[in-house]
């Protein structure tokens, strides 16, 4: 693919990361501290604090986000009747920006148990789905998600509960944030239910350290922007000091599109194309000793699948056509809980109408479920977390246009369903969290009949669940609900889904002990090679029933440690 | 990198900021608008009965919806979608509707009248979607930043109660900044 006019970078360096989000982050961070010359290649541009106005019309346009036009996916979904369809979709990208989609993620933060790492001893199989203990246990990674909680910032409280995983340190370096009022309801309706409500934790500041303010309360958190810096995405917590080295040069507007090998298998560059101002999307090269690819789920698989070589014909990895494969999203639901605020005294309703501080509360009394009648034995469940969305207040409004069968209300019926909306009710959402198990109909492919704006194939996704994850969500979906109508709520419902949740996909490149049924070995490394690592959530063989983001970053520290040990020293310049 | 971006300050912007500055003064509204002064007063007068002046909050023409929908028309994404030629185009589907109903223009008719040949419109689908579209941009009106030129002084928000983020957008550092 190297053509004769491709530039060739003039430095060198020990490592260059494919990917700025929290799996190339903390690699950039931990080598470029340690005095390695580190180069990060970022597809997106360099936005911070400045560009992060809480101005709905950002995520409305996509501002920092790929395009469908210019980079589809090729979605393939079950349909009812047994066949698949097949749609072009953008819906995937989740962060075209330096940092990544750490920018506009909420920051709900869990650890992963113990029993997460061996879910086929712990469990046994299940027909159909290719459930695998992981190389590493919980002690492995433990000293890591304990590393995040300092240097990421996340912030919370200890509470014990039956399903609490083991702890290296007695509590989180930063206290919770601030708690809406709902949360106190919760707690007592929760507790009336025998259950065990607990702060959840938050990769969101909640006072100053190093350099970062704490939060600010606007109440527009999750897909907008941090403006104080408090969220602890990749670039607020990490890359801004690796820079700050001088031995970190991280390449913005920089699409990696292939890993060239040599005779022995190994990697040794990283073809991509130079969009930046002027760049004219120029073929470019890049040389480094160790190679990391953090792209996000779909788009790592899918760049070892576009690379062949000659040791490597089918793609980097790819011997035994595990590349891509056992692809998996977060299974669940969500439900709400809306309050007539009409139906309240005056100073509940003022209470409920605040905006600014988070709910911030779980549920993980079904983490694991001995539910005979229902499931025959004991099953791995689920986490409920309660939380709010990020206002959309024109969505919302927009939404309102149409009634419940779908007819148009306008005039005077319209405006009195918006002040009625927004004056006189609030919503409060659940959000479910359980496996989804990986099977064969969840991959990730080369769509060689589609191509993006530079030419080459895109992925194909195909995402197929397996039934008993719809099983197990509908079960915990109905908790949330019954906790909904302890707490008072004036209507109250819950949906389980079937459909891939786009923002948290994982696997692909699952990590294992045998090359023929893994794409990593335990270190993360790709099988066939020595040198070319993998660190965003692709390694994992299945995703907790949590949002995977803390258990990415502990292991992306946790592979630093693996690559600074296998380069040495580094070069004293 | 950034300095490169916002320098280029997008004309659109320059003209929705032009209309907030001088809400309802159409002679500070920039010329080759996508309507003629005739649509422009149907689009007015279609959204005042989509959004009228009922004693519940402000009514369209508080919000500045009609310059909102000029300046969005010029957006190259609603642009791209076909929106500019669509709102054009049920123009004249309303006015012969109109016209076949009341033997009159649509801006001649009475509210109640109006009121009918609009439920009749919305009973063919691509009336429908004319009027959903028109919503469309009326909710942007109503709770957008006002530096996008509708929700003038902050009505909508004021109306609905509803508390902005903040930092807000302001000019320079809009969406359009970053396209």
């Amino acid at each position: 693919m190297a053509s004769i006019s491709t530039k060739h970078t003039q430095d060198e360096f020990d490592i260059c990361i494919i990917g700025s989000g929290a799996g190339g982050g903390p690699v950039a961070y931990e080598l470029s501290k340690a005095g390695f010359q580190v180069a990060v290649l970022e597809k997106g541009g360099w936005y911070d604090e400045q560009d992060f106005k809480k101005d709905e019309m950002l995520s409305r346009r996509k501002i920092f986000r790929s395009k469908i036009q210019n980079e589809p996916h090729i979605l393939e979904s079950p349909k009812t009747d047994g066949t698949w369809s097949s749609n072009t979709t953008g819906q995937f990208w989740g962060g075209n920006i330096v940092g990544g989609a750490s920018n506009f993620m909420s920051g709900y933060f869990h650890r992963l148990k113990p029993e997460d790492f061996r879910l086929l001893s712990e469990f046994g199989p299940i027909q159909k789905a290719n459930i695998a203990d992981w190389p590493i246990g919980y002690e492995d990674l433990e000293p890591y998600y304990t590393k995040v909680e300092q240097e990421i910032g996340i912030s919370g409280k200890v509470v014990p509960h039956p399903n609490l995983e083991p702890r290296s340190t007695a509590d989180f370096p930063f206290p919770p944030t601030a708690e809406h009022p709902i949360a106190t309801r919760f707690d007592k309706a929760a507790k009336a239910l025998g259950l065990h409500p607990f702060p959840m934790a938050r990769a969101i500041l909640s006072r100053p350290n190093d350099g970062r303010a704490a939060c600010e309360y606007s109440g527009y958190c999750g897909s907008y922007g941090c403006h104080s810096g408090a969220k602890g995405s990749s670039r607020a917590a990490l890359l801004d000091k690796c820079v700050n080295t001088g031995r970190c040069k991280i390449f913005t507007h920089a699409k990696a599109y292939k890993i060239n090998t040599d005779n022995k298998g190994n990697a040794i560059s990283v073809d991509y194309y130079d969009n930046g101002p002027n760049s004219h999307q120029a073929p470019s090269r890049i040389k480094a000793k160790i190679i990391v690819v953090a792209c996000y789920s779909m788009e790592s698989s899918r760049l070892l699948l576009s690379s062949p070589g000659q040791k490597h014909a089918d793609g980097i990895g790819n011997r035994y056509q595990q590349i891509g494969k056992n692809l998996h999203c977060c299974a669940g639901g969500t439900g709400h809980g809306i309050f007539d605020l009409s139906k309240l005294n005056s100073s509940d309703a003022a209470a409920l109408k605040i905006r600014g501080p988070f709910f911030n509360r779980a549920l993980q009394d079904w983490y694991f479920i001995d539910d005979k009648e229902k499931f025959g034995g004991r099953i791995k469940g689920g986490t409920i977390d309660f939380v709010f969305d990020p206002p959309s207040p024109t969505s919302a409004a927009n939404k309102l246009k149409r009634d419940q069968d779908g007819k148009l209300v306008w005039g005077s019926a319209f405006k009195h369903r918006l002040k009625s909306h927004f004056t006189q009710s609030r919503d409060f959402k659940f959000e479910v969290f359980c496996d989804w198990l990986p099977t064969d109909e969840c991959h990730v492919s080369l769509d060689s009949s589609k191509q993006d704006q530079w030419g080459s194939p895109v992925a194909k996704i195909k995402v197929g669940y397996h039934p008993h994850d719809l099983k197990v969500a509908k079960y915990i979906v109905d908790k949330g609900v019954a906790v909904m109508k302890q707490m008072g709520a004036h209507s109250y419902y819950g949906n389980a889904f079937t459909s891939p949740t786009a923002n948290l996909m994982a696997g692909g490149l699952r990590f294992g002990k045998h090359a023929h049924s893994s794409a990593l070995d335990a270190d993360c490394r790709v099988h066939g090679t020595d040198n070319l690592f993998v660190t965003d959530g692709s390694f994992m063989p299945n995703g907790g029933s949590v949002t995977p983001t803390w258990t990415i970053y502990a292991n992306a520290f946790r592979i630093a440690d693996k690559i600074k040990m296998q380069l040495g020293s580094p070069h004293k310049s | 990198m950034l300095a490169s971006i916002t320098a280029c300050k997008p004309v659109i912007l320059q003209r929705a900021t032009a209309i907030q500055q001088n809400p309802g003064t159409s002679a500070n509204i920039p010329e080759n608008l996508v309507l003629s002064t005739a649509q422009r007063t149907l689009i007015d007068a279609v959204q005042m009965q989509l959004f009228p002046k009922d004693g519940n909050g402000p009514d369209a023409q508080d919000l500045n919806a009609l310059a909102y929908l000029e300046g969005a028309l010029q957006d190259p994404a609603n642009i791209e979608d076909g929106d500019p030629a669509f709102i054009v185009k049920g123009c004249s589907w309303l006015n012969d509707m109109a016209q076949r109903s009341f033997a009159s223009d649509f801006t001649s008719l009475t509210v109640i009248q109006q009121d009918r040949v609009l439920n009749s419109i919305a009973s063919t689908r691509a009336g429908e979607n004319w009027i959903s579209l028109l919503m469309y941009y009326l909710t942007e009106a109503l709770m957008l930043d006002p530096v996008y030129g509708g929700n003038i002084e902050q009505k909508g928000w004021r109306w609905l109660e509803h508390q902005p983020g903040f930092p807000r957008p302001t000019t320079g550092k809009t969406y359009l900044d970053f396209t």
